[in-house]
């Protein structure tokens, strides 16, 4: 077996995903660039990839995210950018977690929504979120009272 | 140096198991390249529902809709390479049903495996080996006929056998119990001299195949070093005569044992086993030494006794062992406990491995262990077919390797070696 | 602030809500680079070696597959380290760290078992549930002692 050395040992890497209509990912790479400081700064389809030391990553990602609050998010990463070991153009296809954050992409226009709509209302007042599993079903009494209205 | 073969790798689990880069490790050495069919989220949730197995692990979808795009031809590979945790269900019936789904639907070699934390590259070599054979060199495969004069020579690990032939016909054999790996090769293939009056410098080509192929080939500076997958189900179909249409080969070994389905000579599916002793041909081994005949008799005095008078079905050789010793103490015949370790043998292989192939007829069996009749008696009950033992049938290996290395001769050289 | 597990631990939306009001989220990215930036044997893809599946022996037993203990590996001990938990119930199509369906249940039965604050909710399917799912989060990390 091989031995294995660190490269990155000490630092933190975070996407920042950008699903905003106001701003582009390429808007939010200028802005991190222009701020980044030794902070490595690497663009992709849906936002950047910033790796450094944590204070400076979160000094940097603190500044992007104010360009547009409830559109730009943040998720750890435990590869630094662009590893050979997670890039599509060395395994062929996307790395399975990809296709996670497909997914949620999907849904953070509802989350940017929410964001915006709490920013005025308060977040203890409103109904809890319904569960499908608590979902109510349909009671045999009012399955009967519609089969009774049912023409023969 | 050739372009890689593509591996088209389905799995779930194995960066998890901290074998990826065995599964690597191993396609590096055969020239092959890993890959993941690369599909978007969109193509995940229509391939998992157009497929219809409705699995709950996310990675297993994933699996199945790259399968999908292999065989609708969205992605472009050589040879598919399916891999997942060892006692997993779920994904074992994954496992099989897209082997099944590709060998239908493309013709795409397909390997499949399911692995544990202490897979090594090693085990995996002679699979990938196959698997990267098949996709490359089909064209080497395609041989039927035996030219000029060769030498196969099949180093397994249990016995070690030699086989020259000369324009189609066998002319000299050699077999011994394998101890010292190059000793072991130099004395079979002298014999198999000796029988037919030749000298090596006469040989023209040379091909290995078994666990010390390479090792020995190197010895004899083979034209052709392969693994025995791919040289016994040739070697199978060649001797039995059945080079065109379907075969299903059965080679239970000393250590592992292979079963292939054949298409026209090519292999198709393959599986290869050899966790547990106890169904393979080391126990039968064993069991004729505890009897005190010799491994020839084995099978005649099998052919004489009832095999479900003794319980015997245990996956391990030493369990298995137990059991015989057990139904001798209590005064069960010879004959019956040769007829159950033959059933046992024959039962863990037809549980544990036929079931991952379709058997197809003519069903062959080869090796050493084809030569008991017991075992390919109990074989044939379980499969409900007649089982065909071709002539030389323990010479597989070498026969195999005899008859790929003719493709080597270069004209107008009369001797190689 | 609390460590907050998330599930999926590969999740944007559990990860950036727990920063955002306040909290330190604990999921796989976490694990993973712990396990990358280690010194050691070279594994590839995720620096997770043979030997991970055997430390995942703490939470399920040899019979289990290898996939689920190397995963268990990755999660067990920020199980044990986390102060409360939020759970998405219906994360169906979370891959690679969370792409085995019988690690997923076992981490959820291990966060359940713990007596901590837990959320559990369902990923919103249009605005007034996104509005719901946010305000729900928001309120359990408030009243774990997060920002307002």
């Amino acid at each position: 077996m091989t031995e294995y050395t660190p490269t990155n040992a000490g630092t933190v890497t975070r996407y920042v995903v950008v699903e905003s209509y106001n701003v582009t990912p390429a808007d939010v790479a200028i802005r991190a660039y222009e701020i980044a400081k030794g902070v490595m700064i690497k663009e992709n389809c849906f936002g950047l990839v910033v790796m450094g030391k944590e204070e400076d990553v979160d000094r940097v990602i603190a500044e992007v995210r104010k360009m547009d609050p409830a559109h730009i998010f943040v998720k750890d990463r435990g590869f630094p950018p662009g590893d050979a070991r997670r890039c599509r153009a060395t395994l062929g296809g996307a790395r399975p977690g990809f296709h996670g954050i497909e997914f949620e992409m999907g849904i953070l226009p509802y989350i940017s929504h929410a964001l915006e709509e709490l920013d005025h209302r308060d977040a203890a007042a409103i109904a809890a979120p319904k569960s499908a599993q608590n979902a109510p079903r349909l009671d045999v009494y009012t399955l009967k009272k519609m089969i009774d209205t049912q023409e023969p | 140096m050739t372009a890689p073969v593509r591996i088209a790798q389905l799995s779930c689990g194995p960066d998890y198991s901290g074998v990826q880069q065995e599964i690597n490790a191993a396609a590096k050495t055969v020239n092959g390249e890993i890959f993941f069919p690369d599909v978007a989220l969109k193509d995940i949730t229509r391939d998992f529902d157009a497929f219809g197995l409705e699995v709950r692990s996310p990675d297993l979808k994933l699996a199945i809709s790259r399968a999908m795009a292999l065989v609708d031809g969205r992605v472009e590979a050589d040879a598919v390479f399916i891999a997942t945790c060892f006692r997993c269900a779920e994904a074992a019936i994954v496992r099989n049903e897209l082997r099944r789904y590709i060998l239908e639907h493309s013709k795409l070699p397909v390997v499949s495996y399911s692995f544990t934390e202490r897979t090594t590259a090693g085990t995996l070599l002679t699979r990938m080996e196959a698997l990267t054979t098949i996709a490359r060199r089909r064209a080497l495969l395609a041989r039927e006929v035996q030219e000029g004069i060769t030498l196969g020579i099949d180093s397994g690990s249990s016995t070690t056998k030699a086989i020259l032939m000369k324009d189609n016909k066998i002319i000299g054999t050699g077999w011994q119990p394998t101890t010292e790996v190059l000793k072991c090769a130099r004395e079979v293939v002298d014999h198999a001299l000796a029988e037919a009056g030749m000298k090596l410098e006469a040989v023209q080509a040379i091909g290995t195949t078994g666990y010390g192929r390479f090792l020995v080939g190197k010895d004899f500076n083979a034209d052709l070093i392969q693994e025995e997958l791919t040289v016994n189900s040739k070697g199978a179909v060649y001797l039995a005569n059945k080079q065109h249409g379907p075969a299903t080969v059965i080679d239970i070994g000393g250590m592992d044992n292979k079963a292939i389905t054949v298409m026209d000579g090519i292999p198709g599916t393959f599986t290869m086993g050899g966790i547990c002793a106890g169904a393979s041909g080391r126990f039968l081994e064993m069991t004729a030494k505890r009897l005190g005949v010799d491994i020839t008799e084995l099978g005649p005095l099998a052919m004489k006794g009832m095999g479900s008078r003794v319980p015997m079905n245990s996956y391990c050789i030493v369990f298995g062992t137990q059991s015989l010793v057990n139904a001798l103490a209590a005064g069960s015949t010879r004959e019956d406990v040769a007829a159950a370790a033959c059933h046992s043998v024959a039962e863990q292989v037809f549980e544990q491995q036929l079931q991952e192939v379709d058997i197809k007829e003519p069903v062959l069996m080869v090796g050493g262990t084809s030569l008991i009749e017991g075992l390919v008696h109990a074989m044939g009950e379980l499969l409900k077919v007649k089982i065909v033992v071709p002539p030389h049938s323990q010479y597989i290996g070498a026969v195999g390797s005899a008859l790929l290395a003719s493709g080597f001769i270069k004209d107008g050289t009369d001797a190689g070696h | 602030m609390v460590k907050v597990f998330i599930y999926p631990a590969t999740s944007l939306i559990l990860s950036d809500m727990v920063t955002r009001f306040g909290h330190t989220p604990l999921g796989s990215a976490i694990a993973i680079r712990e396990r990358v930036q280690t010194p050691g044997l070279e594994s590839v893809p995720l620096q997770i070696t043979p030997e991970e599946p055997k430390k995942g022996l703490r939470w399920a037993a040899v019979e289990v597959p290898s996939g689920v203990r190397g995963r268990m590996s990755l999660y067990g001990p920020m199980v044990e380290e986390c102060d409360a938990a939020i759970i998405i119930n219906n994360a169906d199509l979370a891959f690679g760290c969370m792409g085995c369906a019988r690690t997923n249940e076992l981490l959820k039965f291990l966060l359940r078992q713990k007596d901590i604050p837990k959320l559990e909710l369902e990923y919103p399917a249009n605005e007034d549930e996104g509005v719901r799912f946010v305000a729900a989060i928001k309120k359990f990390l408030n009243d774990l002692g997060g920002k307002p």
